[in-house]
């Protein structure tokens, strides 16, 4: 991700209006589609945008770096997000236990864990699961949500999201953890129900 | 997954996979790994899930607004000329 932001950077600071175009693209690519992942509507994801890149356009300042671009932006994304029309889409604040969120499964009940032999393509390329996956990730509450997202999607590092969520990197790792169990769980019960078809790469 | 030291386990299992688990966490994890299938199965399907969310990618961007592209391009003019 850093190095579309820093070259969208080179091409603002450059002042040429075709590279500040076509920086402005790779700018609205990378807020839509997290906005999209976070809100999960297309409306929210469009105005997140907007909002966010005419921001941008306000404040427009040096930033020294890709990574402080992409910090500020994500900062400012998120905030929209959060502020977005459509709130009620956000599953209210709650804390995730890990105590709740442990399988109970063992001795005898092991075994079961064990017929999780899906792969990450499979889940991607699998409409059903696909779809779960990002039903699961809209029904995290919407700290653990946004945590998730920023560093398994957006792949930013620890930092990077502790610094975007305002929060310790303990915090961001406690939270990376128990969103990540919530969504293993939530696709657990259909890998074990599907039974699995095989999908070809072009499905 | 239920004794205590599974318990312990579980909760180190995402800085595991992100190589951010202190050494002596580590080796102990990996001591108990060698013995527990549960949480070899679990350590699996949590790897899965983090790569699937990797690979996710959401639907494509529509283009930039003209609001904002005129936004941008007056305010990127606007920094030129004080510079």
């Amino acid at each position: 991700m850093n190095s579309q932001v820093e070259q969208a950077l080179a091409s603002l600071k450059s002042g040429n209006p075709e590279d500040v175009e076509l920086a402005l693209e790779t700018l609205q690519g990378v807020v839509y589609s997290f906005g999209m992942k976070v809100c999960g509507v297309r409306e929210d994801a469009e105005d997140t945008a907007q909002e966010t890149l005419i921001r941008l356009a306000r404040q427009l300042k040096d930033f020294p770096d890709a990574r402080a671009l992409a910090v500020w932006l994500y900062k400012v994304a998120k905030t929209q997000c959060l502020m977005s029309r459509r709130k009620s889409k956000f599953a209210p604040a709650q804390m995730l236990s890990l105590d709740a969120l442990m399988p109970k499964e063992s001795g005898a009940a092991a075994p079961a864990v064990k017929s999780w032999e899906v792969t990450p393509e499979e889940i991607l390329l699998n409409k059903e699961l696909r779809s779960k996956l990002k039903d699961a990730v809209l029904a995290l509450p919407k700290h653990y949500r946004l945590v998730l997202i920023l560093r398994d999607m957006e792949q930013l590092d620890t930092r990077e999201v502790a610094e975007v969520m305002g929060i310790s990197e303990e915090t961001t790792k406690m939270r990376l953890h128990r969103a990540r169990v919530f969504l293993r769980n939530a696709l657990a019960g259909y890998v074990r129900r599907a039974e699995m078809p095989k999908v070809r790469a072009h499905d | 997954m239920t004794d205590r030291h599974c318990k312990r386990i579980f909760a180190m299992l995402s800085e595991y996979l992100d190589d951010q688990l202190p050494v002596k966490n580590c080796r102990e994890l990996e001591r108990h790994l060698k013995g527990c299938r549960p949480c070899i199965a679990f350590l699996e399907s949590l790897k899965t899930t983090v790569e699937a969310c990797r690979g996710y990618k959401a639907p494509r961007a529509p283009a930039p607004s003209k609001e904002v592209k005129a936004a941008l391009l007056a305010a990127i003019q606007r920094s030129h000329r004080s510079q």
